[in-house]
């Protein structure tokens, strides 16, 4: 106890110290000054960009575009021609190829199913935590509600509805992941809206929409961008569950097929399909996790060696 | 007389992103045992770093202690193993924080922290540590020790958990007490309480206590020797007395003369920049600037009508009870209010904590809505304007907060903090000339006006309470509310606040209503003054009149409180 506060107190002087040498920098540029000084982190953004990379070129049809196209033997072993190198499935496919196009499929169910959830969490969970009373009751409600049906039943029954693919993946996903993020942001705007920046506000003569979206959402910001680096991972692996179950991507290779397929290969001793795209999910999911704690540390370096 | 501590040539460095920071500069001084040494400095000045040496709770990395040596008892502290130190810690050297808000577990009862302490240090069993600590809490003068050691810490008042940390610290009956700024968040009367406990308890243990402070009119109370730390060394040691009279350091000098006092004060308060320049060399001052004058109230109809009249004004809270949540009673936060104020003149408003004054400033502005009365401001009630009037009238009436630290937005640059209330009251009428009129009020409020691109954490306390000042003064305001306004900051830059807000004053003709528990700044800046009890104003008059004839009990104990800022000794010759 009495270790702890003796440390906060000299971090609190100390900081003060410090702030008076530094240049003129945002906050967010602190952060990424405070990221990029960690390798492992910067090494996992790497990765991470990498994967991104190689998702674009091959949603633009630039590469892997001819997945489907025979190169060689049914299955093939890897390692023993250029041309598939990471060896071949039931119809002579690359694996490599396909790994690749499931790289694509991955990071875009991340992107689409954060773009559906960021927006719905944070503005149920600002306006939940801003005014709080009847609205607060209601989105609240609403959230627990949602979260208490069991993910993949409405998963399921999304994909009832709408019917296979990878649209339903991405809104299955948006739908189902946006009440943690609500439940974080609704908490650090009931924070926010008692500081006294957001009173000085009012005293200027600021209304709610300014208040809310001017001053104390940027101030949330942070939430977010951890958020979506954690919230790609579990979209990945999600849709590889998915996928593997057979209510998610159909119709092209997704890592959750390929390790669906893999499932009756395993007999006959071939792996390399599983291999490929466990090895390939694994390194991203990885990365995105070290890389969603790495950014906590940066953008609050309050919380770093405690909690 | 033995020395219980000795540093000698004491430095500490920390390493940080920006290179290495000496935090603390060769520092040497004594603690004997049964004497109070005063450390006095201003925030940054290494007196804490300095504390947490001797606890050997320095954090490494980042911090060091790259020099000297800290003797207790003739044992050097920085060589010892930390096994050992452990055992020394909190059995020898006990330390007690400014905030026992957050120094105490708030899980468990209060009886069984200080028990768990015993047991660890003195070896006890659960029952004597228990009957312990029953003690404990009664020599510190908790009322009812029995039932209060099962009492949680929210269950205690800000002056009791206060107690139950001094409790804690003297269980083991150390040889060394550190107080690092005990008494700083406490209101005067209960600070004036733990002040003569601690007396007490030093005389009882003949402790050695090293009493950390920005304040040196507790200073004068209660050390024996005071030694002066600036920019991490230290640039004095003497007794108290001698501090008091004849103080060689600038720096010393200049501290002592910019705490206002409760009788007369110079037009301008004095600040540590009159006495030595940056590079602490030392100034003359003028004794012009020296001079003190008594304060004269004066008014006439026409310069200074009434600007503000708040007529019998309620605020209550309602208190939900019961399985339904009914509202079962109300809390009167502020509980029929009434005064007038005249243009360009300032009422302090003074009080402890919990007395409603912070409620009574914010219902002013209805930045929370009054439940009953009227507030009227230039002749119209405010208290019956719409949203958008409300929204409109904003610019004339402003608010600058206690804490500098929370009431800037720190996502945004200082330009667009300033520029938003122009945008917002359609002041200037493009973004240049806007631009410019932030300029000039960064100029106005004594910053550099090049600095208008940084954000608010790249600037010290004093400077961002300045920048509060020029966001309120941004839409041009002829009333402000201070609340607080000075109470987080150092004692010089404090006095350099106010002198700023008195020149603003004379400049535009401002009105102030200025709120604080400190009596002695509100008395330095206001013309009249209200104190406030429970929600009701115990006393309204000139502040003169108040401060040296109060007519009422609660206002005459709240004065005899506060420190006098002069030492025992020469407080008695004096008297003779």
């Amino acid at each position: 106890m009495l270790e702890q506060t003796a440390a906060e107190n000299m971090e609190a002087k100390l900081n003060d110290e410090i702030n008076t040498i530094g240049k003129s920098r945002s906050l967010w540029a602190d952060a990424w000054h405070r990221l990029v000084q960690d390798k492992i982190a910067v090494s996992c953004l790497i990765i991470v960009g990498l994967y991104a990379l190689v998702a674009l070129l091959s949603g633009l049809g630039l590469i892997a575009a001819d997945w489907s196209q025979e190169v060689g033997p049914s299955y093939a072993p890897p390692f023993e021609n250029w041309d598939y190198i990471l060896g071949t499935d039931l119809f002579g496919r690359s694996v490599l190829t396909k790994v690749i196009h499931g790289t694509q499929v991955a990071m875009s169910v991340g992107l689409v199913s954060s773009l559906i959830a960021i927006p719905i969490g944070v503005a149920l969970g600002a306006l939940a935590g801003y005014f709080g009373g009847w609205v607060d009751e209601v989105i609240v409600w609403f959230y627990t509600t949602v979260s208490s049906i069991p993910g993949i039943m409405l998963l399921m029954s999304i994909a009832f509805i709408l019917g296979k693919g990878i649209t339903t993946v991405y809104i299955a996903l948006g739908l189902t992941s946006w009440v943690g993020l609500c439940r974080l942001i609704r908490g650090e705007v009931m924070k926010h809206k008692n500081r006294e920046y957001v009173q000085a506000a009012s005293a200027i003569g600021a209304g709610h929409p300014r208040k809310l979206i001017k001053h104390i959402i940027p101030n949330v910001t942070h939430i977010v961008i951890i958020f979506t680096s954690l919230q790609f991972q579990v979209a990945i692996k999600s849709e590889v569950i998915l996928s593997y179950l057979g209510i998610g991507v159909s119709g092209q290779p997704s890592w959750g097929t390929m390790i669906d397929d893999a499932k009756l290969e395993l007999a006959r001793e071939v792996w390399w399909q599983l291999a490929g795209a466990t090895v390939a999910m694994f390194v991203v999911v990885l990365a995105f996790n070290i890389l969603g704690d790495a950014l906590r540390d940066a953008l609050d370096p309050k919380l770093k060696g405690k909690s | 007389m033995s020395d219980l501590l000795n540093i000698k040539n004491l430095s500490v460095d920390f390493n940080t992103p920006h290179g290495v920071v000496r935090a603390v500069n060769n520092v040497s001084f004594d603690v004997p045992m049964g004497k109070t040494i005063g450390l006095v400095g201003e925030s940054g000045s290494g007196k804490s770093v300095t504390s947490l040496a001797v606890m050997g709770l320095i954090p490494n990395p980042p911090g060091e202690i790259s020099e000297g040596q800290i003797l207790f008892e003739g044992k050097d502290l920085v060589t010892m193993p930390e096994a050992q130190m452990r055992k020394i810690r909190g059995n020898d050297i006990a330390m007690i924080f400014q905030e026992p808000m957050t120094s105490l577990n708030p899980v468990f009862k209060v009886g069984s922290q200080i028990a768990e302490v015993l047991m660890l240090h003195m070896g006890m069993n659960p029952k004597q540590a228990w009957e312990k600590s029953v003690d404990l809490l009664n020599q510190v003068g908790i009322p009812n020790p029995k039932a209060s050691a099962h009492k949680y810490p929210h269950e205690m008042s800000g002056g009791q958990k206060q107690r139950v940390m001094i409790a804690m610290a003297i269980a083991c009956e150390p040889k060394l007490l550190i107080c690092d700024e005990p008494t700083t968040a406490l209101d005067v009367t209960i600070q004036k309480q733990v002040i003569d406990l601690m007396f007490d308890l030093q005389d009882k243990y003949n402790m050695g206590m090293l009493f950390i402070t920005h304040d040196l009119g507790v200073i004068a109370d209660i050390a024996d020797d005071v030694v002066v730390m600036y920019r991490s060394n230290l640039v004095e040691k003497n007794t108290t007395k001698k501090i008091f009279t004849h103080a060689s350091h600038p720096y010393t000098k200049g501290l002592i003369a910019c705490r206002p006092a409760l009788d007369k004060n110079p037009t301008r308060l004095l600040t540590v920049s009159d006495f030595m320049d940056e590079n602490e060399k030392e100034l003359i001052v003028p004794p012009e600037r020296m001079k003190k004058v008594d304060k004269v109230y004066k008014f006439n109809e026409e310069e200074n009508p009434i600007l503000l009249e708040v007529k019998d004004l309620h605020v209550h809270f309602p208190l939900k009870g019961g399985i339904l949540g009914r509202t079962v009673d109300h809390f009167k936060a502020v509980n029929g209010v009434s005064f007038k104020l005249r243009k360009g003149m300032t009422l302090g408003l003074v009080g402890e904590s919990g007395c409603g004054k912070t409620t009574l400033g914010r219902a002013i502005l209805r930045l929370i809505e009054p439940t009953a009365g009227e507030v009227i401001y230039n002749g119209a009630n405010i208290t019956n304007l719409d949203k958008k009037q409300m929204r409109a009238m904003r610019s004339k009436m402003q608010i600058i907060f206690q804490d500098p630290y929370s009431s800037l937005n720190p996502r945004m640059t200082i330009k667009d903090i300033l520029l938003e209330p122009m945008d917002l009251h359609n002041i200037g009428a493009n973004k240049k000339e806007k631009i410019e009129k932030a300029k000039w009020l960064m100029e106005k409020v004594g910053l550099n006006a090049d600095q208008l691109s940084r954000y608010p954490h790249e600037f010290s306390g004093g400077q961002r309470q300045r920048i509060c000042i020029a966001r309120a003064l941004a839409v041009s305001p002829d009333f402000i509310i201070c609340d607080e306004s000075v109470s987080a900051l150092d004692v010089s830059v404090q006095a350099q606040v106010l002198n700023l807000l008195l020149d603003l004053q004379e400049e535009f003709g401002l009105t102030y209503i200025f709120i604080s528990h400190d009596l002695s700044v509100v008395n330095f800046i206001s013309d009249e003054v209200a104190v406030m009890n429970k929600g009701e104003f115990v006393e309204l008059d000139k502040a003169n009149e108040v401060y040296l004839r109060p007519k009422q009990q609660y206002t005459q104990n709240l004065l005899s409180a506060i420190p006098k800022g002069i030492p025992k000794e020469l407080l008695a010759e004096q008297n003779s």
